[in-house]
Order: C-alpha cells, then sequence, then structure tokens
C-alpha cells in the first residue's frame, strides 16, 4: 500500500546533481545569490495513494513542476541546488510521523505538508521538537499553528474564508434560513460545518436543519430529503470535492433547487467534472481562482495541464505556492534548518499564484479569500 | 417526505442485498469469509468503465466484466483458498489469505487507475429522474432494486431446482457426505466461487452506475455493511442477506430521517445486535457454527 515515490527520488537527486547553469536555456535568469552552490533540500509529505490521495497527488504533481522549474530556471533559487522531496505518506497517520522523524534527522532545511489537517496534529509536534520549521499548505481546521513556534501554513483557514463567504453571499441572496450538512469525521469538514454555523448565526440567519455524513459516503438521499422538507433558503457544504459533487448531484435529482455554497473543499474542478450542470451556481469560498492574475499563476496553470493532462485544483496551487516561497527564502540566502523559522516570522511579502502572502503573528497567512461560483462548467468569481 | 424517505431506504437496501447474496453464499458452502468479495466488486467495476472506454456499448462491457469477476473468483479460490482446503487449515486462516488478496487486488487495481474516481460517460445516466406523486427516484435505482429481486429469486431457483444447485447444497451441509455420493467438490467449490464473485461484480458494476463513481475503495465502504447484512440475516442465507440488506438499508435511511445522521451507523449495528439477542442465528440462519 505504501509506494516510495522513486520517480520523484531520482528527480530530486537528478536536482541535486546537475547544476542549474547547464541545464538548457533558461527561461528566465536565474540569479547569484548569497546562498549560491549551497544544497537546500525541503521534505514534502504528501498522501500520494490511499484516501486522500486526490489532494496529495496535485501536492506532488506541483512539487515535481517545480523542480523543473527550479532546473528550467522559471523559478530562481539564487543559484543554491534547491528541491523538493516528494514522500508518500499514504494517507496513513504512522507513516506521516515516520516521515516526520526521517525528515527532522537527515538534514533537511525546512518540511512542507502534510497533506490533512488530522496528519498534522500528529506529525508536527515531531518536528516542532526537533525545531524543524513547518508549513502546511493544504491543512486549514482550526489550531494548526498553535502546534508550535515554527508551524506555518500557506493555507487560508476556514476561519478566514468562511466570514467572507458567508457576508458575500447573504448581501447577494439576502437569505434567513439556512441547512448544513457536513461530515463529522473529518478534522476539515468538521471544522468546515461549525464555522459556518457560528457565521451564519452571527449573521442573523436560523439554522432549520444539521446533517452529518462520513467521509467516504455515497448516498446522500436520506439526508437531502430531510433538508427538503425543512425549505431552507440555503444549503452548506462541509464537505470536501469527493463528497460535495455526489450531494451537489443528487439534490439536484431530488429536485432541490437551493443555493448552495461551502468552503475551501469545494474549490476543486471536480465539482463541474462530476456534477456537471447541477453544480452551476454554486458558491466557493476559497484561497484561489484558477483565473487569477498573480504571479505566475497562468503560466502555472497551462504547464500543469499540459504536463499531467488535468487542471490544477486550489490543493496543487498552494502546493506550488509554497515552492515559490522557499524558492524565494532560499534566494535570500536562507539554507539551513535554524535559518527557516526566523526567515519564515520576518518574511514581508512572498509573491505567489495566490497572490502577495505573507503570515501573521499566529502564524497563519495574510491574503483575501477569493469568492467564486461555478458557472458553464467552471469557476467564475461571484457577484 | 416518509414516503421518500422509505423509497431512498429500499434502494440503499437493494445495493447492500446485491453485495451480501454473494458474500454469504460463500459463506454457506464453505463456512468462510471471502473478504476479498469487496475487491472483485471494485475491479468489476473498473473492468467494466475500462472496456466502456475501449469503445464497447455498455450491454457487453457489463456482461463481459461480472464473467471476469466470476473466473477472477475461481482464480481466487485456485490460489487463497484450495491449498488451504487441502491441509485442512482452521477457518481463521482462509479469511487472512482472503485479505491478502483483497490487499493484492486493490494494489492492482491501484497501480493500473491511479487514485482518482471514474466516471461512466453513459447517455442513459443523464436522463431526468422519474417522479410517481411525491416520490423521485432514477432509472438506475429501478434497475438495482430490481437486479437485486431478480438475482435472488434466480439464485434461489438454481439453488432449489438445478443439478448444480442440490450439489452445492449438499456440500454446503457436509463435504465428506457429498463426495461420497459422487460429487466433483472441487468442480462445485469452483462453481460457488464463479456465482458468488460475478454477483460481486454485478453489485460493483450497478453501484459504480448509481452514484457515477468508480474508486479504488469503494469496496472498503460496502465491505462492513455487508458483513452487518449478513449477521442479521443469518450466515449463510440469501434470502437472509436479501432481507437483512434491505433492513440495514431502510435503518440507516430512518435514522437520519429521525434527525440522528451522526448516530447512523451506531444505530443499523445496534438494531443488528438487537436482532441478534433475540434470534442468535440471524433472521433467516438455520444453524449455528458447527461444533464437530
Amino acid at each position: 500500500m505504501k509506494r516510495p515515490v522513486f520517480f520523484a527520488f531520482a528527480l530530486a537527486a537528478t536536482c541535486a546533481l546537475i547544476p542549474t547553469a547547464v541545464v538548457g536555456p533558461s527561461l528566465a535568469a536565474t540569479t547569484k545569490g548569497p546562498a549560491a552552490g549551497k544544497t537546500v533540500k525541503v521534505g514534502v509529505i504528501a498522501d500520494v495513494t490511499g484516501s486522500a490521495a486526490v489532494y496529495g497527488v496535485q501536492q506532488k504533481d506541483a512539487y515535481e513542476l517545480a523542480n523543473d522549474d527550479l532546473k528550467s530556471g522559471l523559478l530562481d533559487a539564487g543559484g543554491a541546488n534547491l528541491s523538493f522531496d516528494v514522500e508518500d505518506a499514504a494517507s496513513d497517520g504512522n507513516q506521516v510521523a515516520n516521515l516526520f522523524q526521517k525528515f527532522t534527522t537527515d538534514g533537511t532545511a525546512l518540511i512542507l505538508g502534510p497533506t490533512l489537517s488530522g496528519e498534522a496534529r500528529k506529525g508536527d509536534p515531531i518536528a516542532v521538537a526537533a525545531k524543524t520549521a513547518v508549513v502546511g499548505t493544504s491543512t486549514t481546521a482550526d489550531g494548526i499553528t498553535s502546534l508550535g513556534p515554527c508551524v506555518f501554513r500557506v493555507s487560508l483557514s476556514e476561519a478566514q474564508v468562511v466570514p467572507a463567504t458567508v457576508a458575500h453571499t447573504k448581501a447577494v441572496w439576502k437569505y434567513k434560513t439556512a441547512a448544513i450538512i457536513y461530515g463529522d469525521d473529518n478534522a476539515f469538514t468538521k471544522t468546515d460545518g461549525d464555522i459556518f454555523k457560528t457565521q451564519l448565526e452571527k449573521a442573523g440567519v436560523s439554522i432549520v436543519d444539521t446533517e452529518t455524513f462520513h467521509v467516504g459516503d455515497k448516498d446522500f438521499a436520506a439526508s437531502l430529503t430531510k433538508i427538503k422538507a425543512a425549505k431552507p433558503d440555503v444549503i452548506v457544504l462541509g464537505a470536501l470535492a469527493e463528497e460535495a459533487e455526489k450531494i451537489i448531484q443528487q439534490a439536484s435529482t431530488l429536485g432541490i433547487k437551493t443555493h448552495m455554497m461551502g468552503g475551501n473543499g469545494l474549490n476543486s474542478t471536480k465539482i463541474y467534472d462530476y456534477a456537471g450542470p447541477a453544480a452551476a451556481g454554486v458558491v466557493v469560498g476559497a484561497a484561489w481562482s484558477i483565473n487569477g492574475n498573480y504571479t505566475g499563476n497562468k503560466s502555472f496553470v497551462e504547464r500543469f495541464k499540459k504536463r499531467y493532462g488535468v487542471e490544477p485544483d486550489q490543493f496543487g496551487a498552494q502546493a506550488y505556492a509554497a515552492a515559490q516561497l522557499v524558492a524565494q527564502l532560499v534566494k535570500e540566502g536562507k539554507a539551513t534548518k535554524d535559518e527557516m523559522c526566523p526567515a519564515l516570522r520576518e518574511l514581508r511579502v512572498a509573491q505567489t499564484v495566490l497572490g502577495p502572502i505573507a503570515f501573521d503573528p499566529g502564524r497563519d497567512v495574510s491574503a483575501a479569500p477569493v469568492i467564486l461560483q461555478i458557472e458553464k462548467g467552471g469557476f467564475a468569481y461571484f457577484h | 417526505m416518509v414516503g421518500q424517505q422509505l423509497v431512498n431506504g429500499l434502494f440503499l437496501g437493494a445495493v447492500y442485498a446485491l453485495f451480501a447474496i454473494g458474500y454469504t453464499l460463500v459463506f454457506g458452502v464453505l463456512d468462510i469469509l471471502n473478504l476479498a468479495h469487496a475487491a472483485i466488486f471494485m475491479l468489476a467495476a473498473f473492468a467494466t468503465w475500462s472496456l466502456l472506454g475501449a469503445g464497447l456499448p455498455f450491454w457487453l462491457a457489463a456482461p463481459i466484466a461480472i464473467a471476469g469477476a466470476g473466473v477472477l473468483g475461481i482464480v481466487l479460490d485456485r490460489i487463497a483458498f484450495a491449498p488451504l482446503r487441502r491441509r485442512a487449515a482452521p477457518n481463521l486462516i482462509p479469511l487472512i489469505s482472503s485479505i491478502g488478496m483483497a490487499i493484492i487486488f486493490g494494489a492492482i487495481a491501484r497501480g493500473i487507475y491511479g487514485p482518482d474516481e471514474r466516471q461512466f460517460a453513459l447517455a442513459f445516466l443523464q436522463t431526468p429522474p422519474l417522479h410517481a406523486g411525491p416520490l423521485t427516484f432514477t432509472i438506475v435505482q429501478l434497475v438495482i432494486l430490481g437486479s437485486a429481486i431478480a438475482f435472488m429469486l434466480g439464485l434461489a431457483w438454481v439453488m432449489r431446482a438445478t443439478a448444480l444447485g442440490r450439489a452445492i447444497r449438499a456440500v454446503a451441509e457436509d463435504r465428506v457426505a457429498a463426495a461420497l455420493l459422487g460429487i466433483d467438490l472441487e468442480r462445485t467449490i469452483g462453481a460457488t466461487f464463479f456465482i458468488a464473485s460475478a454477483l460481486g461484480g454485478l453489485a460493483g458494476i450497478l453501484t459504480a452506475l448509481q452514484y457515477n463513481s468508480v474508486q479504488i475503495d469503494m469496496g472498503g465502504q460496502i465491505e462492513l455493511k455487508g458483513l452487518a447484512v449478513i449477521v442479521l440475516g443469518g450466515m449463510g442465507s440469501i434470502t437472509g442477506a436479501v432481507i437483512g440488506g434491505f433492513v440495514i438499508g431502510m435503518v440507516e435511511t430512518l435514522a437520519v430521517a429521525f434527525g440522528l445522521s451522526e448516530w447512523r451507523d451506531a444505530i443499523s449495528y445496534g438494531v443488528m445486535f438487537l436482532i441478534l439477542i433475540v434470534r442468535p442465528t440471524g433472521l433467516f440462519g438455520k444453524r449455528s457454527l458447527r461444533t464437530a
């Protein structure tokens, strides 16, 4: 079940061996910074297999693209031999802990990941004890950055995304009642459901029905029938893409035409690929837009599509943003484990595919959420 | 709303029932749990997806995948069960052996298809839902319900009225006596695995159609429910598997309907325990585990 990522290993090893100067014509000028010639290894922990693989594979793909971009000069690390070493956590908490042990003892300068918030709760304390900085790229549950003084994340938490989503949709849709359906056995979806509930109540919306499901469920007919009978003005989904797409599809089958909205978990092309016309109109509060004009985003989306045959989703984009952030730090001369945590704390701004990002005093990312709406098989800004 | 919830429960139960029929058939004959049943369920769905991708029409792709699942069942028996049977291994050993095969099948599927969910691009899945008064359902749901009932009746007929059925029942009753009476044990067991796995494959394809979703872990989610179904229905009883499937499907749906969605699974297993307290052999189970 646990498949080591030999390809990533080989790629990382190749990156370390080949000086950037001898690899092809550079598309962007590689500069000589204070860390020129130094080798900087960044450990990536991602669920490439197992139940969270739909997110982890995007992350692995983004880092492999970043490794290529470092070689070609599209990503500038100031002449340092920077590489991202992607290891598969196989959606298994014990494997996550093992990989944290490995990366905290093998000269790794910084750890990126893991994929899920629950995994971060298990693995991050190991990095904290070893004084290795961790940057989460997809951990959005409450309290992750409180795990230690060097735990950061570039992913906007639900606590940052949901208030904007509620405010924006309420202004446009003018709803008074809502029903919530969320997964109660996953740190992300549970947090999502709780925060939506709090924010809706704060906005004076009454919750007429709350339904729960388990991650991996496929049949939502019973819950949706109950929601339909409660006649809410809006339905809130605290879900990841795989469940959300089925909820949207099955709601449509049951004749439910109510407005729907959700958080980061719904920011995936899978939603409209799967649910088709049923997904039209669904609003998604998110950290990234595939149509965004930020640094390198258009090029990232195009090259990702060309290389892997699928569009990147938010998980891929956030991983690539972390790679851009790390490249910037290395370019500034930060190359060792001891230099990374203070450098992240003092970071003023990093230009990424998510837009300009920095960290607040609580080590959460400061960035503006985007409110998107699914239209004709794509995401558009919600107005 | 209650009417729609009963319909929801009926359709969910049909999926459980179809899955559990094959599960219970193997148990009835061999007294072992074949935990690779869920892997075959998943592989048949992927095989159908691949055959459709290769340009075959659905009416051809599905039967090929179902027959393939049946053949895979025979292969499974030859590799995981037959050698242990010859050595008269205790019942726990083939159980572990079947888990091993499930893991191998899963690894093969993951190697070929990767972790992503696949969907069928079939026109009939896009047909609008049907309405009967306040009730809403899809054609695929009707097909699943029809299949569960048809295959239960068909299997009951095979077991009662054909030579193969009589042989299977004889082997289930007493393997040694059946062999003394001239029944070819290995062929009968092979046929049992073929039928059980083909039904598992059919269940996999229909489940994938119902949710338009083919996934590596689709079997794991139904496997535990399947166990609850056959225990509740009575281990080895085909009627029990079908009724048990509908009971679990209905209990789950009604738990949600009564506002207890977070207790859904606990309630369905609670009902299973209650039934077992009243009837330790399950609803239709005739015998307890053999003691000698």
